[in-house]
């Protein structure tokens, strides 16, 4: 890498930089603990702090439950991801076979077609199946997704032939060139892969609020949006203030975890995602 | 390449059993849909191809697509360049604060979106947010972030590029890895100036993540609802209805034969601007 | 109901079919729409009420209003001990019309907003013989805006009354006596003696957000007896009295007399609290905002009727309101119209959610029940309220509440027409539309993107 030492113009426009970014969490983190109606009336301003909107969220939603079910989530999607994307993103990357555009191609589409028009289709297949309100309906449709055998895809293509050849002539199988060559080397692309999956399938909540209707499978998501609808909605009648102070208190606790775990690895995140290096 | 007979079919088959199994059903459906006039309730009735014609024929519809490319052109190319400095900056080992800086910039993309929006509309409020204070004791005026139609798009864009520069950075870094530190080395014997160094030899590397990186927040930016529904509720006057804001409303006002064909056209149209994209962004040694 | 007519069978000749030719022979299997059925007519339960027995699931929004309700149903279990409710806060405008639409683990009952009941008809029980008993004591309007082709459809649950919110003491200070606010002329010539005495005063607060005017301007065009659709959906805002309305605005936006804000967000709130803004037309539920938003006016507020548009009208239109859905999947239909048989009509049930309770000491003050032996001014829910300088809120509100008009059900784009109409508003609230613009540029839009694709 480059590693040249920054100057301090540098360090000023980071520094700066840094505080832009870290505002509006520190705004949100800040206001979830401030009576309700002042963080309307007073937005700008901390005076008294409270657990008030904390109280209200635990009375109103499950937010425990939602945590546990986004964690059961995230296990059992995530692990299909980790192996069946990067397996697929090889296959598309390192072969040639009969349809293999025509494949990639239906790949693609699945990502560009906007999952909102999907919705309600899938909702009545679910109905068909008789799987609304269950864990498989929440994990099953999109567990591999297009997106990550795209990047998975984009990643190994640039591994130099000769390194999976040399693998074939030691008498690997495919799979074994696959386990024993291809992904070591991608470690650092699976790194960035691991954080980018944890990342959309917390945050996923299109299909959640749908999939779901009993308390006991709601993720944290789907908590979420119960809380945000009296704020985006129409503002009708008389509670909105309340609940955008439970809305914060929830987000707050939503994204902590996640926060905290990110202060506690980026080290390694980030350093799993340059680790070695494919010489080409 | 090598072409091996049944393993590779194996190893994709994953996918799309999956697809087989939640992605053709919906996808055939939906199909069907945008040829009928169907509003979730009574008989669907078949329509032809006038959902489409009427779309291609709405000025709303155009008006969508506009905005989304307006947001696009505010959003993609800052990201790219962006996202590739902080990811060069934050590999670099003699960056003091390293893990400070890493965590700042990319803590936002963890955030729940629905409730860091709430705070965008406080702190771009025309009269009490931060922005226009900071403004004013600049000595300057105050501007009308989120309720003119000049500043709604870049306010939102802001916001957009907030939340997922994170993303890109991310991305980004494991393309630099790819980047052997000894060709920087040869490179400074060479005497490059480091402006050089960083033209000529980090971003021809990664291109290839760019690309990808492109296709990906051309999507993302063309299917974008969630931040103006919050924020902006698509306004003022229409200016922030991104293309996936307005398919939203076809959705939720159950309109679903027409949300369905502005789905295929909105698929048609960002297919073709992937394809555009990773052609300018292609390595040039490389053919497929 | 008639969602496609899709069995498992035919799911997986779909699903699993990859190849085109399995795809295309599953086509019709997976049509969507069959042919329109009758919707399922609720029948009053046969069950006396101490053999009524089951479960049912019941979505409310949540919130503070959740609370309400939750102690309100304990009420209902007290009456009814064999009746389990599961009671869930659950994001209903995000999840009510799929779950319909797909038919599968539907509620027993929702609350949902009175105008999206009319679009969904189809789905929902046909109330109409279980409320023909409280039809007669029940407001015209909520009953209006639930009746689709003769058929009700929602148990109406609250009217929110628009009223005129203003500052007594400015008032009182300006000469001006709130009692001659008869009509709306009235309150332009008051707003101009206001501004007289204080230059810095915008007295009439216009709104600013679209959805929010567009549901202010259906009050005041309800208060005349009109709204957006006839009964049979078609389209009168060319009409004398939307032209009254907008020319009314006009008038007061040239006089300066305005003060344009987004409802209840900091600069509005700001604007409020520095005395700048004097007359407030709104709904009940603003009443929140002294009672909670406002600081340095806190307790200078009052409420009055609506003035009316011509001399004798009536002085008040609604603004928003919900009611209660069965649906037609629901698996215990009648255990269900007996909880909102309860809340809507029976004295323990309106009582526990309107009067004094844990979460509103004083009782519930943003709306009042549509149910007319529950509106009694003499008998009022809810306490007179400090914040109003201790004013009888309840008095007013159901008096005003007794005069608004029967309408017609709200159409199924109401909230589209947003796009077109409430923008329009906005620009004639700054000056860059007439009202005649406003009228015919909605109406066109309105007829081609929304009425003309119904």
């Amino acid at each position: 890498m480059n590693n040249t030492r920054p100057g301090l113009a540098q360090y000023a426009v980071l520094a700066l930089l840094a505080i832009v970014f870290l505002y509006p969490i520190w705004w949100a983190l800040s206001s979830s603990f401030k009576p309700a109606a002042e963080i309307i009336t007073s937005p700008l301003s901390i005076g008294e702090l409270t657990l008030g909107n904390y109280r209200a969220m635990f009375a109103d939603v499950p937010i425990g439950t939602g945590f546990a079910n986004t964690a059961l989530v995230l296990l059992v999607k995530g692990a299909m991801t980790m192996f069946f994307a990067p397996l697929a993103g090889y296959a598309f990357a390192k072969y040639d076979f009969p349809f293999k555009n025509l494949l990639f191609g239906t790949v693609l589409l699945t990502l560009m077609l906007p999952t909102l028009v999907l919705i309600i289709p899938l909702l009545l297949e679910m109905s068909a199946l008789g799987w609304v309100n269950t864990y498989q309906a929440l994990i099953l449709p999109g567990s591999i997704d297009a997106f990550s055998i795209f990047w998975m895809r984009q990643t190994i293509a640039a591994i130099p032939n000769e390194l999976i050849d040399a693998g074939r002539v030691d008498g690997a199988g495919e799979f074994g060139i696959f386990a024993k060559v291809v992904l070591p080397v991608i470690r650092p692309g699976l790194a960035a892969l691991a954080v980018l999956t944890t990342m959309n399938v917390y945050n996923d909540f299109v299909w959640p609020v749908v999939a779901v209707n009993d308390t006991s499978h709601q993720t944290l998501q789907v908590v979420l949006s119960t809380l945000a609808q009296n704020v985006t909605g129409n503002r009708i009648g008389a509670d909105f203030a309340t609940v955008w102070g439970e809305l914060l208190a929830a987000g707050s606790i939503a994204m902590l975890p996640l926060l905290v775990i990110f202060v506690l690895l980026q080290r390694h995140f980030i350093n799993g995602i340059l680790a070695g290096s494919v010489k080409g | 390449m090598r072409s091996t007979r049944l393993s590779p079919y194996l190893f994709i088959a994953p996918f799309f059993v999956v697809f087989a199994a939640f992605g053709i059903y919906p996808l055939i459906y939906a199909l069907q849909l945008s040829f009928m006039r169907w509003r979730g309730a009574g008989a669907a009735r078949w329509v032809g191809v006038d959902n489409y014609l009427y779309l291609l024929t709405s000025p709303d519809f155009w008006a969508s697509l506009g905005n989304s490319a307006v947001m696009w052109v505010l959003i993609v190319p800052l990201q790219v360049v962006a996202g590739l400095g902080g990811a060069v900056l934050l590999a670099n080992a003699r960056l003091r604060l390293r893990g400070f800086f890493r965590v700042a910039f990319i803590a936002p993309f963890v955030t729940p979106l629905v409730a860091m929006a709430q705070v965008w509309i406080v702190v771009f409020d025309q009269d009490y947010g931060l922005i226009n204070y900071l403004l004013n004791l600049a000595g300057l005026p105050d501007v009308a972030w989120l309720t003119s139609t000049t500043w709604s798009k870049p306010t939102l864009a802001l916001l957009f590029l907030w939340k997922t520069t994170g993303f890109a950075i991310i991305i980004l870094l494991a393309g630099l890895q790819a980047v052997p530190g000894g060709v920087y080395e040869a490179a400074a014997l060479d005497g490059a100036s480091r402006a050089r160094q960083f033209w000529s030899i980090t971003v021809p590397l990664v291109r290839r993540s760019m690309a990808f990186l492109v296709v990906i927040q051309t999507l993302a930016v063309f299917q974008m609802f969630a931040e103006p529904y919050v924020v902006t509720q698509g306004g003022p006057y229409g200016s922030t209805t991104t293309a996936g804001l307005y398919l939203y409303n076809h959705i939720t006002a159950s309109d679903l034969g027409t949300g369905a064909a502005n789905s295929f056209l909105l698929v048609l149209l960002v297919f073709g601007l992937s394809l555009v994209s990773v052609r300018l962004l292609r390595p040039k040694d490389e053919v497929s | 109901m008639s969602t496609p007519p899709l069995g498992r069978r035919g799911f997986l000749q779909g699903a699993l079919g990859i190849g085109a030719l399995a795809a295309t022979g599953s086509l019709a299997a997976c049509a969507p729409g069959g042919t329109a059925t009758q919707p399922s007519k609720l029948a009053a339960p046969s069950a006396s009420t101490s053999a009524a027995k089951g479960e049912i699931t019941i979505w409310n929004r949540s919130g503070d209003l959740f609370k309400v309700f939750d102690a309100a149903i304990a009420k209902f279990r007290a009456a009814y001990p064999n009746v389990k409710v599961n009671h869930q806060a659950v994001d209903i405008d995000a999840k009510l019309a799929n779950t319909l639409i797909s038919g599968t683990d539907v509620p027993d009952g929702s609350f949902w907003d009175d105008a999206k009941i009319g679009g969904q008809a189809e789905h929902l029980f046909d109330l109409t013989d279980l409320i023909a008993p409280y039809k007669d004591q029940t407001s015209p309007y909520k009953l209006s805006v639930n009746t689709v082709d003769g058929k009700i459809y929602g148990v109406p649950w609250d009217l929110d009354p628009g009223l005129l919110w203003y500052r007594e003491d400015i008032l009182d200070s300006a000469g001006v006596d709130p009692a001659s606010l008869a009509t709306y002329d009235d309150l332009i010539t008051a707003a101009r003696t206001v501004k007289e005495k204080d230059p810095e005063t915008r007295p009439i607060h216009l709104e600013k957000t679209p959805f929010l005017s567009q549901l202010w301007l259906e009050m005041l065009a309800g208060q005349q007896g009109t709204s957006l659709t006839d009964a049979q959906g078609k389209l009168r805002l060319d009409s004398e009295e939307y032209r009254r309305i907008f020319t009314w605005i006009q008038t007061a936006v040239k006089d300066d007399l305005v003060t344009h804000a987004p409802y209840l967000e900091p600069a509005d709130v700001k604007s409020l609290d520095d005395g700048r803004q004097v007359f407030v037309p709104w709904a009940i539920w603003w009443s929140f905002a002294p009672q909670q938003l406002l600081k340095a006016t806190k307790g200078k507020w009052r409420a009055a009727p609506l003035p009316a548009w011509t001399p004798g009208g009536a002085r008040s239109g609604a603004m928003g309101g919900s009611s209660f859905v069965i649906p037609a999947k629901a698996k215990n239909p009648e255990l269900a119209w007996l909880l909102y048989e309860f809340l809507c009509f029976k004295e323990p049930g309106y009582t526990a959610v309107y009067g004094p309770n844990d979460v509103y000491p004083g009782g519930l003050s943003t709306s009042i029940p549509s149910y007319i032996p529950a509106a009694d001014p003499a008998k009022p829910l809810f306490q007179p309220i400090e914040a109003l300088g201790g004013q009888d809120l309840w008095k007013v509100a159901v008096e005003a509440g007794a005069t608004i008009p029967a309408a017609t059900p709200i159409p199924w784009w109401w909230a589209q027409s947003v796009d077109y109409l409430g923008n329009n508003m906005q620009r004639l609230m700054e000056g860059k539309m007439s009202p005649d613009q406003v009228i015919s540029e909605s109406a066109e839009k309105i007829q081609r993107n929304l009425i003309d694709r119904s």
